[in-house]
């Protein structure tokens, strides 16, 4: 949930010419699409401009002048333009339109395949909400810069200009009148337009406070009634939407002054056209269509000035944007194969960890000068306090992170002279928090192996005591799963992604407190099927559970970085140190829960 | 804003009307909306003036002998109509902006204020994203359709009975022969807009999949790496995506066929408008200003009515929103003051149940005559398997839950006859699950008291609960912010502020979940001395996962399928054959299980 709400700060930069050159660079490719729109919408504006001078003919010489012929002349000329008009005017829908998807396709490919290239310390830091933010939103605006901005602002220029031109073409003295209002125009409307926006960024910021508000007040109702807090919660509340009804409505008040105040400036230059043009006339030296002209000429004008200050904001954006987009896609993976890395094909073999040295922060050690030798086929059982470097130790053994000293060999060879997917194509994980895709139970089992048949999946399931449940969900194997497995209690997904473990049939089998939430009487079903999975290949258990633990052919301690007890179990118990104190708690508190959860028909576990 | 606005009960938009209903929520800025759409009318008539006055000044300025003296006024109407449709427009978009935010304000309020009022039983069956959406998007609708969408399909309608009124009095038959085409371009707007909307909806769908494609990879990233499934991934997100853009192309061919053809169609109307026109004029049926009015109130005619049809069907949706923010309006609120009996001071903590049953949703009962009695101070412990009922029975104290039959007496009064807020501030709950809202620790701590509490009242409170020393380790202290980047807080250390908020808050009732299966040996121990603070000398009611908080109670329910199956206390039930006897026994044993075990540790060796 938190994820989805991820509050999304509003970014601006100002002008980076580097940043531009690289958006447009990605209009690139398509270059025709981007030709063709420019071309499109260049001619939309250019045809409107002439439809305005064709206007004055038409009062001009076919009524004024009496001349029926050159009406229906002129007419024609209408009729073609409109029809040219219409044509350029899909065109550029049409072009600008796939352009922006296309781009919108290619960056979001792009990026979702370089996040496949980067390494766990990268998802470590940041979260899932910038990443979102980066692929979804932002790509969004960099297409709009290219499209539909650039398509604006071509429109905007082009119409000022060809109206300008016009205009000088008709009475240049007029035209000149004109022309000064034009620099007033913008100014006003531009300083306005920033104004207004600052209000409407205002109000999105209190937007997102109130969805947050909401989020809580839904989330939180059960503790708000118990501390019935109702009241003094909505008085808070109150103030949030206050703030809100003030800044939306200056907002919304500015914005309804904006359009009358540039009308208003515009309104004087045809009050100036209409007195010094109607002189003009009178002394013959223009006519009533030059007049009606100009008018609309003005008019013309006004919109590119209206909408100029919203397209450079938007351009900000689109640069703040694409700046934070192109990070993600610049972003370098930690973990790099070195030049000519191999895939022997296998990774059976000793694993050493020599002199390895690993930490997160630079001033915080996980592991210092750690030493570790682990034979072929050995089950290992890593115990001890949270913190203290289990995890690390795994992570570093299936190379999502490597050593920053030290090194770590497999087979006697150094793995980073290993290719990524060598390794990791060998590896089968379980861990405590489980991942399952939406989809069905089958379809999340099979990951691990896509080739796998259906006889092979459910064998696999049957082995990770998953089947039993499975085959009495309502569609079996067939059953949703739901976003993230949330249809499912997380001992039955521990299940499943253990079945997916052993369906890949790994070389190195690691399980992080992978059957934590597993209930006993499972528990028990299972370890005969994981004891089948460990035998023969390299297996790493972090664990609470005893029953999982004793059956380690080596059970670690480790305690700040360090081993502090190695041996197997009944070495370790009669040596009465940190691993007998862990087990007679961790004995007390499994028996107990046990005792004390009694199922339903009161048959108490374990009797 | 004054009291008949803030007093207008929302309750009563429920209606099966919706029109009606859209009327009522427009109560207290009925007039001022009305004189907004007035407004935009008037905006509309300065607008024709403006063809009327290029008319006059065509015909009759021009080419008059007092063409110097009139220029000037001609031109200072032009500036005049300017303002007169300025001060309108601004004064409609404002009025507009008054009534919608003002309407939003009050429905954002009320719901707010709405949903925390709602039942239990209403939020356990209410997706809290489903919720979300309504008071927020739903709500946002309605802004819009007051504030956007009503007043732009009145500013169209306007402007073409303005203008046609104005084109029929310059002629007649030019007025009908120029509006041919609208009823086409009207129809073919609406189901324009009509499919748009479905193609945007299909397209926002699938926009909202690939989102959803990307959350779930990012979750699951470790997964990838771990099975190298990187090309499978990127086969999938390429599925979406490529989806994404196919959508995208449908939703724009409409734009790409719709403008354009509705360019040609009033291309069409113009031209033939230009065309009748123009040869009235030669002919001289009607003066050239005329003509030159006429061209105008044509492009105002003609070019708005292609934007209708998207008002009115976002109007529609308008519509539909209203609908599903009344169904949440139309819940009935969970009454907090009903209720008679408020004590002076507080309560003693007597607690009768005297045959209870409750079923959540009329079909499983899930309590079944429940009787017993305990006395103010007491401890309850309960005891029993997930879905015997445990939850249930403590939720009923609080009122979160009506009973459906039986008696639950508190002091001697029946249960009902308590307001719920009183009830409510006299019981602190200490979940299993502890929530925390995204403010500060000490508000956090604070926040179930409605009095201003000392920073020393504070700090003691979290002592009691073992968590002082661990907020002074907070990079703000008690000033850090719940879920601020880089502060995160275990379930344990959550479970103690719950705690300290409890103790901060006194209840007479304690009703808590002793869960600390999720927590290892150390915080264990602290929450353990957490609630040894915190218990003495409140009623309580504890859901046990452990012996030791078993034993002590003065009471002892053992819960199966809602019953209760044995009661009494720790000396009473071991001496009788039953379910607590053998929880007492194998629990006895789990000494000697454990020396056995390690006995035979030694053995082997």
């Amino acid at each position: 949930m938190s994820d989805i709400h991820f509050e999304e700060e509003e970014f601006e930069t100002e002008f980076n010419g580097k940043t531009v050159l690289r958006i447009l660079a990605q209009a690139k490719p398509h270059w025709p699409l981007l030709a063709g729109f420019l071309v499109c919408i260049t001619a939309v504006s250019a045809i409107d401009s002439y439809l305005t001078y064709l206007g004055k003919r038409l009062v001009d010489e076919a009524i004024l002048g009496q001349n029926r012929a050159l009406l229906t002349e002129i007419l024609t000329q209408y009729g073609l333009l409109f029809v040219l008009m219409a044509a350029c005017v899909f065109g550029f829908i049409y072009l600008t339109g796939i352009l922006g998807e296309r781009i919108r396709y290619d960056m979001r490919k792009a990026m979702f395949a370089h996040l496949q290239k980067l390494s766990f310390s990268y998802f470590d830091r940041t979260p899932i909400g910038w990443i979102i933010s980066r692929v979804t939103s932002d790509t969004e605006r960099v297409a709009e810069l290219v499209t539909w901005g650039l398509l604006d602002v071509t429109w905007g220029l082009t119409s000022i200009v060809t109206a300008v031109i016009f205009m000088f073409l008709i009475n240049w003295k007029m035209a000149g009148i004109v022309f000064i209002s034009i620099p007033i125009l913008v100014v006003v409307g531009a300083e306005f337009k920033k104004y207004i926006l600052t209000e409407f960024r205002q109000v999105r910021k209190i937007n997102s406070k109130i969805t947050g508000a909401y989020n809580e007040n839904i989330t939180g109702v059960r503790v708000t009634k118990s501390l019935a807090r109702e009241e003094r919660d909505l008085i808070e509340f109150q103030d949030l939407t206050a703030d809100m009804y003030r800044a939306s409505y200056r907002a919304a008040w500015l914005s309804a002054l904006f359009l009358p105040v540039v009308q208003l400036i515009s309104a004087f230059a045809v009050a100036a056209i209409v007195w010094y043009g109607g002189l003009q006339v009178d002394l013959g030296f223009m006519t009533l269509g030059d007049i009606q002209a100009f008018v609309g000429y003005i008019t013309f004008m006004l919109w590119p000035v209206q909408e100029m200050a919203r397209v450079y904001a938007q351009m900000q954006q689109s640069i703040a944007s694409a700046e934070r987009a192109f990070s993600l896609l610049d972003s370098v993976p930690d973990i790099q194969e070195k030049p000519g890395a191999t895939d022997p094909g296998t990774i059976q073999g000793d694993i050493v960890f020599e002199d390895v040295s690993f930490h997160y922060e630079a001033d915080k050690p996980v592991l210092s000068h750690f030493n570790l030798h682990i034979k072929q086929g050995e089950t290992v059982a890593l115990v001890g306090p949270t913190g203290g470097g289990k995890s690390t130790i795994v992570n570093l053994l299936c190379r999502f992170y490597e050593p920053t000293n030290g090194r770590i060999l497999i087979n006697n060879q150094d793995y980073t002279d290993l290719t990524l997917h060598a390794i990791h194509s060998k590896v089968g994980m379980v861990l405590q928090t489980p991942h399952l895709f939406t989809g069905s139970v089958r379809e999340n089992i099979r990951y691990g192996n896509l080739n796998a048949t259906n006889e092979e999946i459910e064998a696999a399931a049957k082995l990770a005591g998953a089947d039993e449940f499975i085959t009495k969900l309502e569609k079996g194997y067939e059953e949703n799963v739901g976003e993230g497995g949330s249809l499912l209690s997380v001992g039955q997904k521990q299940l499943i992604s253990l079945a997916r473990a052993i369906l890949a049939q790994p070389e190195l089998f690691i399980m992080d407190e992978a059957t934590s939430s597993v209930d006993t009487l499972t528990e028990a079903l299972i370890q005969q099927g994981m004891e089948r999975m460990m035998n023969g290949r390299t297996s790493f258990i972090i664990a609470h559970r005893l029953s999982t633990i004793k059956q380690a052919d080596r059970i670690l301690v480790i305690k700040n970085g360090t081993i502090a007890e190695n041996g197997t179990h009944a070495q370790l118990i009669r040596a009465k140190g940190h691993y007998y104190r862990l087990y007679t708690q961790q004995f007390r508190k499994e028996r107990e829960t046990q005792v004390m959860d009694l199922p339903v028909n009161g048959v108490l576990v374990g009797e | 804003m004054n009291d008949s606005k803030n007093a207008f009960d929302l309750k009563q938009i429920v209606t099966k009307n919706k029109y009606l209903g859209l009327w009522r929520l427009l109560t207290g800025y009925r007039w001022l909306f009305i004189g907004a759409t007035m407004s935009i009318g008037m905006a509309a008539v300065s607008r024709t003036a403006f063809f009327y006055l290029l008319r006059y000044f065509t015909d009759d300025v021009l080419g008059s002998e007092t063409i110097r003296e009139r220029l000037p006024w001609v031109a200072l109407g032009f500036i005049g109509l300017a303002l007169l449709q300025g001060a309108f427009t601004f004064y409609s978009g404002r009025w507009a902006a008054a009534s919608a935010e003002g309407i939003a304000l009050r429905l954002r309020d009320y719901l707010y204020d709405h949903i925390q009022r709602l039942s239990f039983a209403y939020h356990d069956k209410t997706p809290t994203g489903e919720l979300i959406q309504r008071v927020t998007s739903d709500v946002d609708a309605l802004r819009r359709f007051f504030a956007e969408q009503a007043i732009g399909a009145g500013r169209i309608i306007f402007l073409f009975l303005v203008n046609f009124i104005a084109l029929l009095t310059l002629n007649v038959r030019l007025a009908l022969l120029s509006v041919m085409v609208m009823p086409i371009i009207f129809v073919t707007s609406i189901f324009f807009f009509k499919e748009v909307s479905k193609r945007y909806e299909a397209f926002q769908v699938q926009e909202g999949k690939l989102s959803t494609t990307l959350q779930e990879h990012l979750s699951g990233v470790r997964v990838v790496k771990a099975f190298a499934r990187q090309q499978y991934e990127i086969d999938k997100f390429e599925a979406d995506n490529i989806e994404r853009y196919r959508r995208g192309r449908r939703l724009l061919m409409m734009h790409a066929f719709y403008w354009p053809s509705t360019d040609i169609l009033s291309g069409a109307q113009m031209i033939f408008g230009y065309f009748t026109g123009a040869t009235m004029a030669i002919e001289g049926t009607i003066s050239v200003g005329t003509f030159i009015a006429y061209m105008g109130m044509l492009g105002m005619i003609i070019w708005p009515m292609r934007n209708l049809g998207r008002l009115i069907v976002q109007m529609s949706m308008g519509i539909v929103s209203l609908g599903r923010v009344t169904e949440i309006i139309k819940e009935d609120r969970e009454r907090l003051d009903s209720g008679t009996a408020v004590p002076n001071g507080p309560l003693r903590g007597d607690i009768v149940f005297d045959d209870v049953c409750f079923t959540y949703d009329a079909e499983t009962a899930v309590l079944h005559n429940i009787s017993f009695a305990i006395q103010a101070g007491q401890v309850v412990a309960l005891v029993g398997g997930a879905g015997s009922g445990k939850t249930s029975l403590v939720n009923l104290l609080p009122r979160f839950y009506k009973y459906d039959s039986g008696s639950i007496k508190l002091d001697g009064v029946e249960l009902y006859r308590y307001p719920r807020r009183y009830l409510r501030q006299q019981i602190g709950i200490v979940q299993q699950e502890p929530f925390l809202f995204s403010r500060t620790i000490r508000d956090n701590i604070t926040y179930g008291v409605d009095r201003k509490v000392s920073d020393a009242e504070v700090e003691e409170a979290a002592r009691a609960a073992a968590i002082h020393d661990v907020i002074l380790g907070f990079p703000n202290g008690y000033d850090t912010k719940v879920g601020e980047r880089g502060v995160t807080l275990s379930g344990g250390q959550k479970q103690r502020l719950t705690i300290a908020r409890t103790l901060l808050k006194d209840p007479r009732i304690l009703i808590l979940d002793d869960a600390t299966s999720s927590v290892d040996t150390e915080t264990e121990a602290a929450i353990r001395q957490a609630l040894e603070n915190l218990m003495p000398g409140r009623t309580s009611f504890v859901i046990a996962h452990r012996i030791q908080t078993v034993m002590e109670a003065d009471l002892i329910l053992v819960l199966e399928n809602g019953r209760i199956i044995q009661s009494g206390n720790h000396n009473q039930l071991i001496n009788q054959p039953g379910t607590y006897k053998r929880i007492f026994e194998l629990q006895s044993q789990i000494e000697d299980e454990l020396e056995e075990e390690l006995a035979s540790v030694k053995r082997e060796a």
